[in-house]
């Protein structure tokens, strides 16, 4: 992964810039034997123009990391960069950044219109920019026709554009934003997810956004961070994220899992052979930095869609139950030492049967899809 | 904040007004009213009768009609010569002390009572209910003990200036006691909680939210105070400027102690009218105009408030 990318060596010489770079970042709340710890030595690097996400239970310090970047509060300890300059000490006005809340924020006094034009007033601009580009982020967000309402006579759905319209009108450097899709009902939840990507992409302003939500973060971002304690736990691509889970939490938190016992039989690189319950031995992908040992028994994680039921296969289990959920059908297992194994079967033609609860199964995984976790 | 905007006009829409619920509502009022009616109108009634009376010889009234008691309000006759009329610029100054007064009073309470209900408003939780305790407790204590303690505090031999002599800044004491500035002093001290409070209810409603999002977007501190903090409690500063304006043009007992016979504030003057003036004709229309004055001054203030908000765009 790319965390210790950048440490030492200037970011601009090859690939994207780095917009945003954390190093050793720390956020204690309270002191003496109340103290709370909500980031602990965080590390991490947000490339300039990239739909970064902070995905993490609430209570994981992900809301405290943009607080920090945003100025809202000041780290304990560790360095914040924001394109390239520290920003230690400097309040929220002076940093290049604006925030989405949580709860929009929407100043209840100001008509729309006002709201938006708020930051470029406050930054000194004319009259007639503040009107010309209040204009232009209205229609950018498709909201022109009702600039001079109050915040209270919107729906929520069309709040959440105007916030996203006030933060943006600045043009800031960086977007932060505070889960700001949690108070819209799931239709307008993925209406907003199209548009917030819509959005970046035509302003290619930098996107932070944070997240429980792990069908959002995979669905939106170009890269995510695991957090989880007040530390990051793995950082990466969606694909990376979801694939090649790091450590149980992570697998656990994104996505459906099996986690099976299996034994390290030999390993090479980021590969080992690990012998699956049962006793097929199967190749498996390690996670970065692992050491290895050979007779060791490890975790491993199986996604539900990467298994599927076949004659011969590589577990056997019993089924317990099928459950049909139209795209396709979850059959729940149970491996011969008594282990939950969930299976996600697609159903491509209406002909397929569900297994029987009780009847003997042998499940099949696919190539590659079988990861080692941390211990 | 929750469900900001988009459900509320659902919910407001769900309480039917059916007829029994009508009625039932009147009855709660009834005692309420009831109260209103004597104890308010009817009084007031009689007030307004007896402006358009004449004065009795010791006091009380006369059951014959006269415009003199309003005449009065405003003119005097010379002594000698009843046909020869002037303004009566006593009158005239003793308005004007009370509008005046009052209006200093609500802006000086305003300016003081706005740092200290921030101050309340952004104590921990658990610690606000202290500090608006100790507001409260000068009301525990009644309003003359309260005003001679002022009197113990601002006379020639009072704290101030023995204090100022015994250093000594001044030779002689500074004449405190009965000025404008006794009663503006008094009446301020008086009325702070009354503009604290609302002031405090507004700001406690405040989302911290609002100030970040303003800090956010490139806001000063001053800034954030100006376009985001002062109008968003201005609820608080209207319900406290009335809270605190009306009883000061009627203050009685303040000027009375504080102001003595010299500054005289409209509630002296028609306690006079109705006492040693034996006037009472004059002291119904004088009250009336205070009346008249408030009510005045409380559309003018609502109206001024209001055209502010009205959106200036489009």
């Amino acid at each position: 992964m790319t965390a210790t990318q950048g440490i030492g060596s200037p970011a601009t010489d090859k690939g994207p810039a780095i917009e945003i770079e954390i190093r050793n970042l720390s956020k204690v709340f309270g002191d003496g034997p109340r103290a709370f710890k909500a980031l602990d030595d965080i590390q991490l690097d947000i490339r300039q123009g990239e739909f970064f996400t902070l995905l993490g239970p609430s209570g994981c310090g992900k809301t405290t990391l943009l607080r920090l970047i945003a100025g809202f509060e000041q780290p304990s300890s560790g360095l914040l960069q924001i394109n390239g300059k520290a920003v230690a000490g400097l309040g929220p006005n002076r940093r290049p950044v604006n925030t989405v809340f949580q709860n929009y924020a929407l100043f209840p006094h100001m008509t729309l219109a006002e709201n938006i034009g708020f930051g470029l007033k406050m930054l000194g601009k004319s009259r007639s920019e503040v009107a010309s580009t209040t204009q232009e982020m209205l229609k950018l967000v498709k909201m022109d026709a009702m600039a001079d309402r109050k915040p209270a006579q919107i729906s929520g759905g069309q709040q959440q554009r105007i916030a996203l319209a006030r933060a943006l009108a600045p043009r800031p450097r960086v977007l932060l934003l505070d889960e700001p899709l949690s108070a819209l009902d799931l239709k307008l939840r993925k209406e907003m997810q199209v548009e917030l990507k819509r959005l970046q992409l035509e302003t290619g302003i930098t996107f932070v956004f944070v997240t429980h939500d792990q069908e959002e973060a995979l669905t939106m971002s170009d890269r995510i961070a695991v957090i989880s304690g007040g530390q990051v736990l793995q950082m990466g691509t969606p694909h990376e994220i979801y694939n090649f889970p790091a450590e149980r939490f992570v697998a656990d938190f994104i996505g459906d899992t099996n986690f099976i016992d299996a034994e390290i039989v030999q390993y090479e690189g980021d590969f080992a052979q690990v012998r699956l319950p049962g006793g097929v031995v199967r190749e498996a992908s390690l996670p970065e930095g692992f050491n290895a040992r050979v007779g060791e028994t490890v975790t491993v994680v199986i996604r539900p869609e990467h298994a599927s039921l076949t004659e011969r296969g590589d577990l056997q289990a019993t089924v317990e139950n099928a459950v049909f959920f139209g795209t396709d059908t979850h059959i729940h297992l149970r491996l011969e030492d008594q282990t939950p194994f969930i299976l996600r079967r697609q159903n491509t033609g209406v002909s397929v049967a569900p297994p029987e609860a009780g009847q003997h199964a042998c499940i099949a995984v696919a190539e590659g899809g079988i990861q080692v976790l941390r211990s | 904040m929750d469900d900001m905007a988009g459900n509320k006009t659902e919910q407001a829409t769900e309480i039917k007004e059916t007829p029994k619920r009508h009625l039932w509502n009147w009855i709660l009022c009834a005692p309420a009213l009831t109260v209103l009616v004597f104890a308010a109108s009817g009084p007031l009634l009689i007030v307004l009768v007896y402006s358009f009376l004449a004065p009795g010889s010791f006091g009380g009234i006369t059951w014959s009609f006269s415009l003199e008691g309003w005449f009065r309000v405003f003119f005097s006759r010379d002594i000698f010569d009843p046909e020869i009329v002037s303004l009566n610029t006593a009158h005239l100054t003793i308005f004007w002390r009370s509008i005046s007064l009052s209006l200093q009073t609500t802006i000086i309470c305003a300016i003081l009572g706005f740092p200290t209900a921030w101050f309340i408003a952004t104590r921990p939780q658990h610690t606000r209910n202290i500090w608006l305790f100790l507001i409260t407790i000068p009301f525990w204590t009644n309003l003359l003990i309260r005003t001679f303690a002022i009197q113990e505090v601002i006379r020639n031999q009072g704290l101030i200036n023995t204090t100022l002599i015994r250093f000594g800044f001044i030779d002689t004491p500074i004449q405190m006691m009965y000025t404008d500035f006794a009663i503006f002093l008094g009446m301020a001290y008086v009325f702070l909680p009354l503009m604290v409070l609302p002031l405090y209810a507004a700001m406690d409603k405040l989302d911290i939210r609002y100030l970040e999002a303003g800090y956010d977007l490139y806001a000063s501190r001053w800034q954030v105070l100006r376009h985001i903090i002062l109008p968003l409690v201005k609820p608080g500063f209207i319900a406290g400027s009335i809270l605190v304006f009306i009883p000061s043009i009627g203050a009685y007992v303040t000027p009375r102690l504080l102001g003595g016979g010299r500054s005289m504030m409209l509630g002296n003057l028609i306690e006079l009218q109705f006492g040693q003036g034996r006037n009472w004709p004059l002291g119904s229309a004088l009250a009336l105009t205070m009346l008249v004055l408030v009510v005045g001054a409380l559309v003018l203030y609502i109206r001024t408030v209001n055209r502010e908000e009205e959106p200036r765009h489009g």
